[in-house]
């Protein structure tokens, strides 16, 4: 049933955007803890605790995040279990986030220089509070820009959760587009609510930049 | 008619007044060493003159070149005009034979050939002829600054301009560049040095400068000068510095 | 139900998979250079630029940086035609990942001008040299150097990212991966298959990337 373009569609694309900001909470509820043992292993000393971080980081961001989506949409069904397209999503984004948050995470721990390390033990504090008074506090400074910034980068990839049928943003803008052919409009307005939600973060995460710069 | 002619030369950064009324003179073939404390403003002085600082008041004549016109041709200027910094400033991704053929080449078109040859001469005169095919990072500080005073040379420059050139190298290579120097000065080389080398200075130089808070406070031979000083400033100064 | 994988199918396929091989290659190649002159020239408006050439810089920077591959793939392949300008898909598929990743080049590229410092073009000014020559002779080259390896992750991505183009029926390989599952039925082992691919490639142009740069800038 082909129907008119009103000024209706923009407002169901409003509010399919919830749909796009719960997937990317939910990749970041999945993808922190494994990003966190990424980056735990990463720094350990034994060397098969580095390589497996190492190679989950390869791993990943050596396939396309398309890719990722199918197999778990595809895969969960072999194994026999029957999926919705938001938890195949949900588990490939945090798979992927994971990975990326991981090397960021890992990232801002290497860079404090180990005399940090040196000088918070010389003054008798336990590793535990080293990581709690000395390291981390710093590190998550150093972390936070490019946090920032993957964030956004996630909100952006769950556009491809449309592929696997998942309905946020980008699936309701194809239905839409579909329903009224007049696909350029809609997706002009796709755009236009990604930007909305994206840009801000841009401008936060470099004003943290800019004062972690000042900072030092 | 004088090389330079600087006329109530005023340069203000913002609200700071850098040069307040400089007046000089420079003729061809003279040797003036410009000295004073940090922050006093020589090395705006000198980076006025070929234009890399503009000025606010005052006129500017470098060989008749209105150089605070702004419809002047700088880069014209700027091609006769060579300027050597403390920080050398080599060109890292070139070779020595090609941080010196570039200018010759690009500005003023003389072929390549021409240009090796003029690059090997300059070397020359720097005493770095072996080092034609080097990189900078293989050279040392004394021998970077000399390759960049060869980089001014191949210019053919009518004036030389040196800010400070010796500040930024290990004491034992200074003397290599400061005889460099004292060879152009020879070969009656038109120069200008802002140094913090007096014994260089009172050697070499025909007339000393000394700029406090923007002015050229005193002037004069570069050995009464340095003898009997007559203001006050001057004396502390040299007593600082002269220890 | 089956636990049993079925490679074999997926494999009597692999001309199909070649075939798409071969567009990804190509829309990578062609891709990677189209980006690059686009991003070079935006990066050169961001510094050199008038206040205006600034501001139209920034905006197409920050509206692709913004929005997603597949909203961005989708106008160009909708709006094209819009304004009057036909064209196959695969070069649809050219414009919309050029643009694309012409954004990222240009941030990259603007970052590694500006890294350049003052000192090396002021020698440059000193000399008499044109603000061109200056860009040419003195920035240009270790401009490039310093930003080499965040250009290089960003190709990769965009090599990578192709796949996303299989969503405008760009018979790239993901395409072909979706075209060998109706055909077969295996979905799961195709997307391994894929996968695998898109792993072997993405090391293969990290290699040869790395290569590239010792050529370009290692001196013998």
């Amino acid at each position: 049933m082909i129907r008119d373009l009103s000024w209706i569609d923009p407002l169901y694309l409003l509010f399919a955007l919830r749909w796009t900001v719960l997937l990317t909470l939910l990749a970041l509820l999945g993808g922190a803890p494994v990003g966190l043992l990424v980056a735990a292993l990463g720094r350990m000393t034994k060397r098969p605790a580095r390589l497996a971080s190492r190679g989950y980081i390869g791993l990943v961001q050596g396939i396309p995040l398309l890719a990722w989506l199918f197999l778990f949409f595809f895969g969960f069904p072999i194994f026999g279990i029957d999926v919705p397209a938001w938890l195949a999503a949900t588990c490939a984004f945090s798979v992927y986030s994971g990975a990326f948050l991981g090397e960021i995470w890992l990232g801002a721990l290497l860079s404090i220089p180990r005399t940090q390390w040196e000088a918070s033990a010389s003054i008798g504090m336990s590793y535990i509070e080293q990581l709690r008074y000395v390291i981390i506090p710093q590190a998550l400074r150093i972390a936070m820009p490019p946090s920032v910034g993957f964030i956004m980068q996630l909100i952006k990839n769950t556009s491809l959760a449309a592929v696997i049928g998942f309905v946020e943003v980008t699936r309701e803008g194809q239905m839409t587009a579909a329903a009224t052919l007049a696909p350029l409009t809609v997706y002009l307005m796709v755009g236009a609510f990604y930007f909305a939600l994206c840009y801000p973060l841009t401008t936060y995460s470099r004003h943290l930049e800019r004062r972690l710069h000042v900072a030092r | 008619m004088s090389l330079v002619e600087l006329r109530s030369i005023v340069k203000r950064f913002g609200e700071h007044e850098v040069l307040r009324s400089v007046d000089l003179t420079v003729s061809k073939g003279e040797i003036i060493a410009v000295i004073g404390r940090s922050g006093s403003g020589k090395s705006t002085l000198l980076r006025c003159i070929n234009g890399l600082e503009s000025i606010q008041g005052g006129e500017l004549f470098v060989d008749g070149i209105p150089v605070h016109d702004p419809s002047a041709d700088l880069r014209k200027l700027r091609a006769r005009v060579g300027f050597v910094f403390q920080s050398y400033n080599l060109f890292p991704h070139l070779t020595v034979e090609r941080n010196i053929t570039l200018g010759p080449t690009i500005v003023k078109g003389v072929s390549q050939a021409d240009a090796v040859a003029l690059a090997r001469d300059a070397l020359r005169r720097v005493g770095l002829e072996e080092k034609l095919h080097a990189y900078p990072d293989q050279l040392s500080g004394g021998q970077q600054q000399r390759v960049a005073i060869a980089r001014s040379l191949a210019m053919s420059p009518m004036l030389m301009l040196f800010d400070e050139i010796t500040s930024a190298l290990d004491p034992e290579l200074v003397g290599e560049v400061l005889r460099v120097l004292e060879n152009m000065a020879r070969d009656g080389m038109t120069m200008l040095l802002v140094t913090h080398e007096m014994n260089f200075a009172r050697r070499v130089a025909d007339r000393v400068l000394f700029i406090h808070q923007g002015t050229i406070w005193e002037q004069g031979r570069a050995a009464t000068l340095f003898e009997s000083p007559t203001t006050e400033e001057l004396r502390s100064f040299l007593g600082a510095v002269l220890i | 139900m089956t636990y049993t994988f079925h490679f074999r199918d997926v494999f009597a396929a692999q001309d199909a998979l070649l075939d798409g091989l071969l567009l990804t290659l190509q829309l990578t190649a062609t891709t990677i250079v189209l980006g690059f002159v686009i991003g070079l020239g935006v990066a050169c408006l961001s510094v050199y630029g008038a206040p205006w050439a600034r501001r139209v810089a920034r905006s197409y920077v920050e509206l692709i940086r913004n929005t997603p591959l597949l909203v961005q793939l989708f106008i160009v392949f909708f709006g094209l035609p819009s304004i009057g300008i036909k064209l196959d898909v695969i070069p649809v598929a050219t414009i919309g990942l050029a643009l694309n990743l012409g954004a990222y080049a240009a941030e990259i590229l603007r970052a590694g001008i500006e890294s350049i410092p003052r000192s090396q073009v002021e020698a440059g000014v000193a000399l008499g040299l044109t603000r061109a020559q200056i860009f040419r002779h003195i920035v240009l080259v270790p401009a490039l150097k310093n930003v080499y390896p965040s250009l290089t992750s960003q190709f990769i991505l965009l090599m990578l990212a192709t796949s996303v183009a299989s969503q405008i029926a760009t018979p790239e390989l993901f395409y072909a991966g979706s075209i060998i599952q109706s055909r077969t039925y295996r979905d799961f082992e195709v997307y391994i298959v894929i996968a695998v691919v898109y792993l072997a490639l993405a090391l293969l142009l990290r290699i040869l990337l790395g290569l590239a740069y010792r050529l370009l800038f290692l001196r013998s």
